[in-house]
């Protein structure tokens, strides 16, 4: 068993850990603040890795760099959704009274969309390019040079983004927003600016994740769906809502998955990642880090 | 709709037209399924693009020769089958007695082959597969369907045997991704390593939608084993190229399965694919093959620089040659293609084909290696352009 | 609108294209198929989301399981019979899992529903591999023509069976639940029994379905079985047709069959996006379904006639 003491294995687990924090913050930025079930979330991924792989092959730019312009095309498409599509959700109270239902099919039907337009421009065909392939040695961990700067960048953006969403003026007015959406209003949070720039930063964050992963894996338009899983996976595991918790939660996932595996077999994997999900539904659906309180 | 209802009555018009003697020119009607949308849609294009290069190639010269009396040009009528076999099967049923095409060609992976055996064999449609491997498709009653593949799981095993045996491989470490293909090749090399005495010093499946290697590569590494044999697919692929390397697998021998023939791959990974063995059985300089040097250059004119997959796209030319060439005998009779696919021999990209029940049974289950950023036929020794060299350290 | 209204409707969109099985095509026994596949799979889903507001993303899990089943004693004991059991043993199945299953509750469960159709296809994947089977193939599955009579006859067995809960004691109880699930337990509804009866009966249906669908297909492959494209698909077509009752889903799923039939030919992108376009359509604008929308404006133009 001294595998489980491998610093590579620590590494790997940082990196996949760190990997679901980034994803899955965004996701349970707009759970949190909007109740909308976003199952086309892995699509944001998608798009971002085809940013950065667009920036690459036309202009030679690295993900390091495209992944802003993959954080802003991205943003700019949750402001889009929000403008032309949420706000009017958000205000209809016959959808309203089954919010969570109704967005989640919203957004299957624009996953759908997004996936076959972006087929219909890119076929289906897989993409790939080099990037920082050479291997960087850190004490005893020898990492490619890509996957290094996925564990640094995707910490580092991570972190600040947790940090700001709790600390900052707009950070406390999503809370607040989080955790009682009517007092929010009444002491007179503007909600809608809230729920949009939720929208805005949630898909931004995402589209930068998609950048960092477009260097990990083939970029095909149906590469978000896993992504899609386990973000929920983790929001789940946090308890919906909580940021802080799903921070956590996504490196715990990252761990379970890399040091189970090792464990137990790797054809477990999956069964291991999705029975720890069910469990938590049935036992624990404020989420391991929750407080008794189901945040809904 | 008023488009779709004018092109139903031009089919009908075009239904009477048949009734007399069909005209020189029309160009022949040939239907297949692929998948565009779904699970498969990344593989699509690489069979795909292989039949519009035949079509392209056919086409330039004036069309299908037919039976020595004439050509006619070939149109394609393709749909996106999702990547569901239920959906493959209503498409050619579609083709066959809707769309009334003259012959059918492949549809993408084995599933969709068995999907669609019942449905060929019903009407009497002669069909050459490609990218179909198993061991259950001898189990297709013999008739309407041959696999032109030579990499079924049983061969295959049996070739890699004799490759690590004739590099003098002791012990070995296997990992494979728990899809079909992958886990019937090992049902068939765990026995064949046992005879050959080769020890397994590791083994370990993993779900095809797995994220991380580096527990089970550590474990490798620690076993030290002279060959590590990874069967996976592209995605997977990547990853162990990733991070075989910071792990610093060291092996002279190192496989991995599907990826390394196609195009992506090797932009992804350039210089460390150098050393690299992969499951492919073709290049394009190769000897005693027909139309190999052609079909690469049209490929790749026709799609800006592209290279064609050096297994399936190479494998579904395959099936369009010996196609052509049945016609080219015996013109589009249904019936008497299919007694020529039975009793001819083909010359194709692969070197000369024949039919033996329903499995090619000339071309050699076969591997590549990557050498100096080129692909060659390394195993068996009787195809090879070039010998298996150790894998060197990985590029930096 | 009055009940026969909706009787004749479900007639219509039935018999119709049942009849034509004696003389049409093999396409168009094909697309018959399809369409009394997923109106079976519908009006089973129905039963459990619709009527308790259980919204289940993971239907597809009863759908692979009763293939797997299927596939498992295919060859063992007669065709007919393997496809009662498979519908048989995923119920059984159903009401051990659904004890655990069902405490969860609203967005919870949804999410639920999808994981464990994930979960039960991994544990598949990983027994197959363990029995080193790799590939199963059906060879000498029944024809078309029979799978066609089949599947009609579940289709129509659903169709009834919904109609028919929709009107019992048992609806109105899964009803309450919807509604609100709190006040009907402390009222004395069996909350936990019905919804566990429900799930049970939503789960018959579909793996007997998967079972058919099986030998249409000719092979079994996890990844098929369990696609969640099934689960998402039937979901549409169920919020497109509109209601908690029989007549809704047909609607849906006619629509749906006919849309993908007339674009999936040459614009097989262009279709999904129409799909999904539509899906969102109906969600902002329509959320009562193509159902409601004819019954308000058919009712208001029999006003108008007054």
């Amino acid at each position: 068993m001294d595998i489980l003491l491998s610093p590579q294995l620590l590494a790997a687990a940082l990196i996949t850990g760190v990997l679901y924090a980034l994803i899955s913050l965004g996701l349970n930025l707009i759970y949190g603040t909007m109740r909308l079930l976003n199952v086309a979330h892995g699509d944001l991924v998608m798009i971002g890795a085809y940013v950065a792989f667009m920036a690459f092959s036309l202009f030679n730019v690295g993900p390091l760099i495209s992944m802003f312009a993959a954080a802003i095309i991205c943003g700019g498409l949750g402001w889009l959704a929000y403008r032309s599509v949420l706000q009017n959700l958000l205000a209809n109270s016959e959808i309203l009274a089954r919010l969570e239902e109704n967005s989640l099919l919203l957004f299957f039907g624009i996953s759908v969309v997004v996936q076959n337009l972006v087929t219909l421009f890119f076929t289906a065909d897989r993409q790939g390019y080099e990037y920082l392939s050479a291997i960087v040695e850190i004490a005893d961990v020898r990492l490619t040079g890509a996957r290094l700067a996925v564990l640094v960048v995707g910490s580092v953006i991570s972190i600040v983004a947790v940090l700001y969403l709790r600390f900052s003026l707009f950070g406390l007015a999503m809370n607040a927003l989080i955790q009682n959406r009517d007092a929010s209003a009444v002491v007179g949070i503007n909600v809608d600016r809230v729920q949009m720039y939720s929208l805005v930063i949630g898909f931004g964050i995402t589209g930068l994740a998609g950048a960092l992963i477009s260097v990990l894996e083939p970029i095909t338009p149906v590469m978000g769906f896993p992504y899609t899983m386990s973000a929920f996976v983790v929001i789940i595991l946090g308890g919906l809502g909580n940021l802080w918790g799903g921070f956590l939660a996504g490196l715990l996932l990252g761990f379970l998955e890399i040091f189970g595996v090792a464990v137990t077999g790797p054809e477990w994997r999956s069964v291991l990642v999705y029975g720890i999900f069910i469990g938590i539904l049935i036992f624990r659906p404020q989420g391991l880090l929750g407080h008794g309180r189901i945040a809904r | 709709m008023l488009k779709r209802l004018l092109t139903a009555s031009l089919a009908l018009v075009g239904m009477f037209g048949l009734l007399g003697p069909a005209h020189a020119a029309d160009p022949v009607k040939i239907g297949f399924s692929i998948p565009k949308t779904g699970l498969f849609a990344p593989a699509g294009p690489s069979q795909l693009n292989a039949y519009l290069v035949w079509q392209k190639m056919v086409n330039d010269k004036g069309g299908l020769d037919i039976g020595g009396k004439g050509r006619r040009k070939i149109e394609f009528v393709q749909y996106d089958d999702k990547s569901d076999p239920a959906r493959a099967v209503k498409i050619y049923e579609k083709l066959i007695t809707s769309d009334k095409v003259d012959l059918v060609m492949a549809p993408w992976g084995t599933p969709h082959h068995f999907a669609i055996a019942p449905v060929v064999e019903r009407h009497k449609f002669p069909l050459i597969g490609n990218t179909a491997a198993s061991v259950a498709l001898r189990k297709v009653k013999p008739g309407y369907l041959w696999f032109t593949t030579p990499m079924m799981p049983d061969n295959l095993a049996k070739e890699m045997t004799a490759m690590l045996k004739s590099r003098s491989v002791k012990s070995v470490a296997i990992m494979y991704n728990l899809l079909p293909f992958a886990s019937e090749n090992i049902q068939f090399l765990m026995p064949a390593l046992a005879k050959a005495g080769i020890k397994v010093l590791f083994e370990a499946k993993y779900p095809p939608d797995i994220k991380d290697m580096t527990g089970m590569l550590t474990k490798v590494k620690a076993k030290n084993p002279d060959a590590v044999l990874v069967y996976s697919y592209p995605g997977d692929s990547i990853l162990y190229m990733n991070q075989a390397r910071e792990v610093g697998i060291n092996a002279k021998t190192q496989y991995v399965m599907v990826g390394p023939a196609i195009g992506f791959f090797r932009g992804m990974f350039k210089g460390n694919l150098d050393g690299i063995v992969t499951m492919a059985a073709w290049t394009p300089g190769m000897k005693n093959t027909t139309g190999s040097q052609e079909f690469y250059n049209a490929y790749k004119k026709m799609f800006k620089g592209h290279e064609p997959d050096y297994l399936d796209s190479v494998e579904v030319f395959v099936s369009s040659q010996i196609l052509e060439q049945a016609i080219a005998k015996v013109g589009l009779d249904r019936e008497k293609i299919r007694q020529a696919v039975n009793t001819m021999t083909f010359d194709t990209v692969y070197g000369k084909i024949k039919f033996d029940g329903v499995q090619n049974s000339i071309t050699p289950a076969g591997f590549a290696q990557i050498q100096k950023g080129k692909i060659e036929v390394v195993w068996p020794k009787q195809r090879a352009t070039s010998s298996v060299v150790d894998k060197g350290a990985w590029a930096k | 609108m009055s009940n026969s209204f909706k009787f004749i409707c479900i007639a219509a969109v039935i018999i119709i294209p049942g009849s034509l099985s004696g003389f049409a095509s093999e396409y168009m026994l094909g697309i018959g198929f399809t369409l009394f596949m997923y109106i079976a799979l519908a009006q089973s889903w129905i039963i459990l989301s619709g009527m308790t507001g259980y919204i289940s993303l993971g239907h597809v899990v009863f759908f692979g399981s009763g293939a797997y089943v299927f596939v498992l004693i295919w060859g063992l004991v007669p065709v007919w019979l393997g496809v009662a059991l498979s519908g048989l043993v995923v119920g059984f199945g159903a009401i051990i899992i659904g004890y655990p299953v069902l405490r969860v509750r609203g967005p919870y469960f949804v999410i639920l529903s999808f994981g464990l159709a994930e979960l039960v296809k991994n544990l598949v994947l990983i027994n197959e591999a363990r029995m080193y089977v790799s590939l199963r193939p059906v060879f000498g599955a029944p024809p078309l023509a029979q799978l066609y009579i089949a599947m009609l006859v579940l289709a129509v067995g659903a169709t009834v069976l919904t109609f028919w809960i929709r009107r019992s004691r048992f609806g109105a109880g899964l009803r309450s639940i919807r509604e609100d699930e709190w006040a009907a337990e402390t009222i004395g509804v069996p909350v936990a029994r019905l919804k566990l009866m429900a799930f049970a009966l939503s789960g018959v249906v579909p793996a007997m379905v998967g079972a058919i669908f099986i030998m249409r297909s000719g092979i079994f492959q996890p990844g098929d079985a369990f696609n969640p494209i099934v689960s998402f698909t039937i979901v549409t077509m169920v919020i497109i047709g509109g209601s908690d009752d029989a007549p809704g889903p047909l609607l849906g799923v006619a629509f749906l069959v006919i849309l993908q039939e007339l674009l999936w030919a040459n614009w097989p992108e262009i279709y999904m996006i129409i799909l999904g376009a539509l899906l969102i359509g109906f969600v902002l604008f329509a959320p009562g379904g193509i159902f409601s929308w004819l019954s308000k404006n058919i009712s208001r133009g029999n006003k108008n006639a007054a």
